[in-house]
């Protein structure tokens, strides 16, 4: 479903992207087949647009269907998948007239069909993740639940944290911050049996992290809820539930801070220590306190603390042996 | 027995220990904070950072009421260099640290009701309470609610300044402490000063 809302977020955070020409990250698309396949996907957004919803180019559609499946060029066209034909996932044979085949809706190409070997690769660890343990959530989860093909770019190209952030925690909160998208996937609740388990309210379960929402700003939902991953490796799909998920706020809030192959693994090749300042990569977009410090600066404030210590130290010895030495005089 | 005035009254010593206890606060969790590491033996990092926060508003109320209290009690004065001669004394209460202390020389300055404190003193205390005691708050609650800083500055965050600003002025705070704790023992005796804080008789 592509709500209209959520579309106006993804062109508020893509504002003024440009043309991409790759897929998903694969091999490059030609420029010239780029402009076709968006020639032809304006026959789409004739109707599935705010555009054509509100000017319809032919009598009797269903509109509250149109409703449902609108998209807009400025947030499909950046996207990792918008260089492509909307009829190379949604079947040519299906949708090529109007009105379309009601085969159309179960035709659609699935991820594997083009990404088969990354899907091999990811799929134990999506097993393993909490989302497929819970019984009866798993058959109602597909990528899509979490990725959606029409709106995310991949880190690599959106390369902005704050977006970055934005993108990937809206695949989160979309359901754990909404009790009616929640209901759609929760199992029956273990102490309501035939009820479906309520959504547990996102700030109470994280009210052991000091500036919850702050975090939510600056981090995504998976640097905590994701295995610890090695140095220029993808994050896993095993996503953690509560009692797995990251709890030491030193993982991130320290010298050797972990943010550097998560969040900001795409910048592995900045300098890092821009101005002196270590993890200088994290302080482009969050000052972290206990990782983005300055070496020098530490150095000169703990030296003047030593130095003064040692001097009153000092000042002090000195004068209990001149007294003592007045006395022994007395 | 030596000659005594009545010289701190209950609310300026009452301030001065909530002040230490809380600066003490939040020196120790600032620093588990900052320093944070899994091998140092510091404050556990999110508890470090309730208390700083709790700890760093109830500075701020504390220095508001300290602040009204001086105007309305007149207090401030005593923090005021008085002229002429301000260089003078200040140059005579350095060499007595530095020099006549050693050899038992009586206290250059008397401390009286009217001016409780020495040149020296009296600028320190002006500096620290009324330059880097505002800043150091004003950028802690910029921590607090970073949506007051800049977003951005030189390519980095722009809380970068506000941090660097809180860090150094904490630090300076902490600098003072330990002078100011060590020349607390400076007086007619050892523990003369400290006595004077807590019953609020100066002994001369």
């Amino acid at each position: 479903m592509l709500a209209s809302w959520r579309q106006t977020i993804v062109v508020l955070l893509l504002g003024g992207w440009g043309l991409s020409a790759f897929a998903g990250g694969d091999a490059p698309i030609d420029t010239a087949t780029i402009e076709l396949n968006r020639k032809a996907n304006e026959a789409c957004y004739a109707c599935h647009s705010a555009a054509g919803i509100a000017k319809p180019p032919k009598a009797g559609l269903d509109l509250s269907k149109l409703k449902d499946s609108r998209l807009e060029p400025p947030v499909f066209n950046p996207s990792d998948h918008g260089v492509m034909d909307c009829r190379e996932c949604h079947s040519k044979t299906h949708y090529n007239d109007y009105p379309h085949a009601e085969a159309g809706k179960t035709s659609t190409v699935g991820c594997t069909e083009c990404h088969a070997a990354k899907v091999l690769r990811l799929e134990p660890q999506f097993n393993a993740s909490v989302h497929a343990k819970v019984k009866g959530v798993k058959e109602k989860f597909t990528c899509f639940t979490c990725h959606d093909p029409h709106i995310n770019i991949v880190q690599k190209r959106l390369k902005d944290p704050a977006k970055i952030v934005a993108q990937d925690n809206h695949g989160c909160l979309e359901c754990h911050n909404s009790s009616e998208t929640f209901a759609k996937f929760a199992p029956e609740g273990e102490k309501t049996p035939g009820q479906k388990k309520a959504r547990p309210d996102i700030d109470t379960i994280h009210d052991w992290l000091p500036n919850t929402r702050a975090h939510w700003k600056s981090v995504r939902c998976i640097e905590c809820h994701t295995p610890e991953v090695a140095e220029a490796k993808m994050l896993s799909h095993e996503i953690l539930n509560k009692e797995k998920a990251e709890k030491k706020c030193l993982t991130c809030h320290s010298a050797n801070s972990t943010l550097k192959v998560r969040l900001y693994r795409h910048m592995v090749k900045d300098e890092q220590q821009k101005y002196g300042f270590t993890n200088s990569v994290i302080l482009s977009n969050s000052y972290v306190i206990g990782a983005t410090r300055h070496p020098l600066l530490d150095n000169i404030l703990i030296g003047l603390a030593g130095l003064t210590l040692l001097g009153v130290l000092a000042h002090g010895a000195v004068r209990i042996i001149a007294a003592m030495g007045r006395k022994g005089k007395e | 027995m030596s000659e005594r005035i009545y010289l701190l009254p209950l609310w300026i010593r009452l301030w001065h220990w909530t002040n230490a206890l809380l600066i003490i606060l939040l020196m120790i969790t600032g620093i588990s904070l900052h320093f944070a590491d899994p091998k140092l033996p510091l404050v556990e990092f999110s508890l470090a950072a309730r208390l700083h926060q709790i700890g760093g508003l109830a500075l701020v109320a504390l220095y508001a009421l300290f602040v009204v209290a001086n105007i309305v009690s007149g207090n401030w004065w005593q923090y005021v260099p008085k002229p002429p001669g301000v260089l003078a004394r200040c140059w005579v209460q350095a060499k007595w640290y530095m020099g006549g202390i050693f050899r038992g020389e009586p206290h250059p300055y008397r401390v009286s009701e009217e001016a409780n404190f020495n040149a020296l003193q009296a600028i320190s205390y002006w500096v620290i309470m009324y330059m880097i005691m505002p800043v150091m708050l004003l950028s802690g609650l910029v921590f607090l609610f970073p949506d007051f800083a800049p977003d951005r500055l030189f390519g980095l965050d722009g809380l970068l300044p506000v941090a660097i600003l809180h860090y150094v002025t904490g630090a300076a705070i902490v600098l003072f402490m330990i002078i100011h704790v060590y020349l607390g023992t400076t007086g007619a005796t050892v523990t003369s000063m400290f006595k004077t804080m807590i019953n609020g008789w100066h002994e001369h």
